[in-house]
């Protein structure tokens, strides 16, 4: 495939509602995608409890150490991750009312240590950590309900 | 009445559900994959929770998230919609002992009608005609080849467990029978985790005809009439309507009164499906019972003008049917073709991003789906994205107006069935109503 033939494409392209195209001949592979116009949201997941302010677009890793080397991004923020709930249920920061937190901001955790309790069904589970580090920032309140893949948690690898 | 019911299920019947709960007045919650979440069951409910990533198994099969996803969020009630757990007994049971209630029967009924060998047996005691066949499991491979001989060839040999066509073998003679039984138990073992199968005369050009009911906690049982699911392929249901060209008004009060009896025998609450084979002569017999709403439940609602799942949801709240069997009487005709996202030559899915979507519409016209432009239909699930439904006086000018409406039923960017459906609605066999579930054999193979 040549120069011309890749502009045949994006000229054919244009003139269709194909967003995507891929193209494979002789070990040679291609792939065309018009610009930032035509992705369609019609709606964002969402909970509409009271306490609950939810996070935008769960980011559920950071990018791979390196892989963002070169961009302009503050280095340190791109290293940071995410825990996000496992269950869907109650979200608690202490194993019970009268207890303290099980972390707070700027606390160093290990791996393995429980971050949170999630309640579903009766049951009390607790979140462990998965990697050691600091907490950056806590993103739910306690007692709010959480779904599957919910942002709870910043954390600063060590 | 409930204030808030939770939809376990997605797509079209999830849509379904929550506009009956809307015109209801009823509250709703959407659980969804993190696949769905950008489903129009998800955007038009009141409420959603993520429950899972996209593996029906992590997600919609997840009973501990669905509940948890209830307790969160308030909700009085589950519907189930069709597949996923809307036949799963422990799930109607975990809902009742957390104080939710299931919008379907009770655990007791879906256990005893889900087991194959128990329901033949529960309506066989109820006075209905079930195939001839062996009462009950058969292990004993010199057993079965006795009582099949009995039976007279062919015979199919079905899994206890079974469904969807897995554990199933038909023998046409003696002496291919040894092979099959072991067949049969080794797939049931595989499919179900159990290796129970039972023997059943097997009819050649059988129709699928099946009985909807709905019973209430008063003890008030109504049939709603009868619907023709004939057209299928590999155990699929393709095309229904109602009513069937087979049925008239005496068999159709016979079979009605039959269905009723089994769900009566049973204490059988919230709406139900009984499936009858019929052979050649018009006889029918017991194949199972659905505990649940059908797919092709709207067949029903155009000829009988009633709301099933408002229905499903009223006596689920402790509510009477709205109606009896005096006030129930059929209307016209109804077709439903199930647009499945498949190539409709070799039936591979074809998922993908929907580019183009434009639905049918006019008088006696109703689309089913879920699916929009630029609509991505997962790899996850199941492929069926529409059932195009059609109403009219009679059977022919229904068959005319599902060629008019699938001609304009626009999807691009997916392979669909749609062009199946054309070809089927011209088939003079068909016209003729002159069907039966072998009608798809016809097209296969089309190669010389």
């Amino acid at each position: 495939m040549n120069l011309k033939e890749i502009k045949e494409l994006i000229e054919l392209m244009k003139n269709t509602d194909i967003s995507e195209l891929e193209i494979e001949r002789s070990g040679v592979k291609v792939r065309l995608r018009k610009g930032g116009d035509v992705t369609f949201h019609p709606s964002m997941p969402r909970m509409e409890y009271p306490p609950v302010a939810i996070v935008a677009p769960a980011v559920t890793e950071a990018p791979a150490p390196g892989s963002a080397a070169g961009k302009s991004e503050d280095p340190a923020k791109t290293n940071r991750i995410m825990v996000t709930s496992p269950i869907v249920g109650t979200f608690y920061r202490s194993s019970a009312p009268d207890k303290p937190a099980y972390v707070e901001v700027g606390a160093l955790v290990k791996k393995g240590q429980a971050l949170c309790i999630i309640e579903a069904m009766k049951l009390m589970n607790e979140i462990e950590c998965e990697n050691a580090g600091k907490i950056i920032q806590i993103l739910v309140e306690s007692g709010a309900p959480v779904e599957y893949g919910q942002p709870l948690f910043v954390i600063e690898p060590a | 009445m409930f204030k808030k019911i939770l939809i376990a299920n997605r797509g079209e019947i999830a849509l379904r559900v929550i506009r009956a709960c809307k015109e209801m007045g009823i509250k709703t919650v959407a659980v969804h994959s993190t696949a769905d979440a950008n489903s129009l069951h998800v955007r038009f409910a009141d409420e959603s929770v993520c429950i899972g990533p996209p593996k029906s198994a992590d997600s919609y099969l997840n009973v501990p998230s669905i509940i948890s996803a209830a307790e969160i969020t308030d909700a009085e009630a589950i519907h189930p919609g069709y597949g996923f757990l809307a036949e799963n007994s422990s799930f109607a049971e975990i809902c009742n002992s957390t104080g939710i209630r299931f919008i379907g029967p009770s655990p007791e009924s879906i256990k005893q009608m889900g087991d194959k060998a128990r329901a033949r047996e529960t309506a066989r005691k109820a006075g209905v005609p079930v195939l001839p066949g062996s009462n009950g499991v058969v292990t004993e491979e010199s057993s079965a080849i006795e009582l099949a001989r009995e039976l007279g060839f062919p015979v199919i040999v079905k899994a206890a467990a079974g469904g969807g066509g897995k554990g199933m073998r038909v023998v046409m003679a003696e002496s291919e029978f040894a092979n099959a039984f072991v067949m049969a138990q080794t797939e049931a073992l595989a499919a179900f985790g159990n290796a129970d199968v039972y023997l059943e005369k097997y009819i050649l050009q059988p129709r699928h005809i099946e009985i909807q009911l709905i019973a209430d906690e008063q003890g008030n049982t109504v049939y709603l009439g009868e619907r023709e699911c004939s057209i299928q392929r590999r155990h699929q249901k393709l095309i229904e309507e109602a009513p069937s060209v087979i049925v008239d008004e005496s068999l159709r009060k016979q079979m009605g009164e039959m269905a009723v009896a089994i769900a009566r025998s049973v204490k059988y609450r919230n709406a139900g499906t009984i499936e009858f084979l019929m052979d050649e002569d018009a006889k029918y017999y017991f194949m199972e019972m659905n505990t649940r709403i059908q797919v092709e439940h709207p067949v029903t609602e155009m000829v009988t003008g009633i709301d099933l799942v408002k229905e499903q949801i009223r006596v689920a709240a402790g509510l009477p049917l709205s109606f009896t069997q005096r006030d129930i009487e059929l209307k016209g005709h109804s077709i439903e073709c199930r647009i499945n996202a498949e190539d409709p030559e070799t039936f591979t899915p074809s998922p993908g991003t929907i580019t183009a979507f434009n639905p049918p519409g006019g008088l006696g016209v109703r689309v089913e789906t879920a699916a929009y432009t630029q609509y991505v239909i997962p790899p996850y699930y199941d492929s069926m994205i529409a059932k195009l439904v059609v109403h009219a006086e009679t059977r022919a000018d229904a068959i005319m107006r599902m060629r008019r409406a699938l001609n304009e039923f626009i999807i691009e960017g997916v392979k669909t069935t749609i062009s199946m459906h054309k070809k089927i609605l011209d088939d003079p066999d068909f016209q003729k109503g002159d069907i039966s579930t072998k009608f798809m054999e016809r097209y296969n193979n089309p190669a010389q």
